[in-house]
């Protein structure tokens, strides 16, 4: 109970951080509207019904694997094939939520599970950008949890949302990749990735990366590329370590 | 309507992501890490994103491979917002222009 109170203590006001990550959080939800509603056309096109789409986005809410399900879905769906492809797009998560860690000692484990649901890609680096600056500033705790939790709704709702407006949509949306909306896609990424960017050194394992995932993109069907791109990177990382 | 496959493999998906999410939190809560596996956690999330943008980079299009060519140049400078529009902007008239 002490702990909490020191939480809540720590935070200037919680109505201003939860905003506060609401509002870091605006230019990614811009980005990921036109991938959202790509996805829920995608979707429809595969042969889901709007609410399936909306039930695999609101309880999985991951968006690359929800992007390979719909690339792999078949009637009926191969279902070994897309849970195997979701954990490897998703295993990332695991090294996320282990570099978050140290930060969310201090709460209860009842409020981090909750928490950890919504943790993706983007409101995973807001929530640690800020606690490394929050920390670097001397501020304890680090982590502001509601600041966190503003950004993860906020991308939480966007997402199920714009997903399930795409569904709806799709039929009448047709190829949107005629008008360059994908282009979304990669331009967040790279954004994400710079802001990860920690000199020439650092950034060889992604390298390797991108080469082995599209050898494999080119040469092997199906979406074993990322899996086949993200272990050889890490792969590489590993070695590098031992090197420097 | 919701078909029960479809069901099954959504729970699934789900269950599956969760674990991922909650994982790394649990193993990792009340220990320390040593220099390779730093080394490996901190190439991770990089590693995962190009990993999955990777096809972009190998597109047979010549306006695609163009139009990521100058997002690659708006993401090192630009923030979020801007990047996407030029990166949409950039692919729609390239793909127009030179298809």
């Amino acid at each position: 109970m002490s702990i909490s109170q020191t939480v809540e203590a720590a935070g200037d006001g919680s109505g201003s951080e939860f905003r506060r990550g609401v509002t870091s959080c605006a230019p990614v939800l811009f980005g990921t509207i036109p991938y959202a509603l790509v996805l829920g056309a995608q979707a429809t096109q595969k042969g889901l019904s709007t609410v399936e789409l909306s039930m695999m986005t609101g309880l999985n809410f991951a968006g690359g694997s929800e992007f390979a399900a719909i690339q792999l879905w078949t009637s009926p769906p191969h279902i070994v094939l897309i849970v195997a492809i979701t954990f490897l797009v998703n295993s990332r998560h695991l090294l996320m939520g282990a570099a978050l860690a140290p930060f969310l000692r201090h709460l209860p484990k009842r409020k981090v599970f909750p928490a950890l649901f919504f943790m993706c890609d983007e409101s995973w680096a807001l929530g640690l950008a800020d606690a490394k600056q929050r920390a670097a500033a001397g501020i304890t705790p680090a982590f502001s949890p509601r600041y966190y939790m503003g950004a993860a709704l906020a991308m939480y709702l966007t997402w199920v949302a714009f997903t399930t407006l795409g569904a709806l949509l799709g039929p009448m949306l047709g190829h949107v990749e005629t008008y360059g909306f994908d282009m979304a896609f990669p331009a967040v990424f790279l954004v994400l990735m710079r802001g990860m960017w920690t000199g020439m050194a650092a950034a060889r394992p992604w390298l390797v990366s991108l080469v082995v995932a599209a050898l494999v993109y080119l040469f092997v069907p199906g979406a074993w590329y990322v899996a086949a791109g993200a272990v050889s990177g890490l792969v590489a990382a590993w070695l590098m370590a031992g090197d420097a | 309507m919701i078909d029960m496959a479809t069901l099954l493999t959504i729970v699934l998906m789900a269950s599956v992501t969760y674990l991922t999410r909650t994982g790394g939190y649990v193993v990792l809560r009340n220990r320390t890490l040593g220099a390779r596996a730093t080394a490996v956690m901190e190439a991770a999330p990089g590693c995962v994103l190009i990993s999955v943008i990777a096809p972009a980079f190998v597109s047979k299009s010549p306006a695609d491979i163009l139009a990521l060519a100058v997002t690659l140049v708006a993401a090192m400078r630009l923030s979020m917002l801007p990047t996407v529009l030029i990166g949409v902007a950039s692919a729609g008239v390239l793909r127009h222009f030179i298809g």
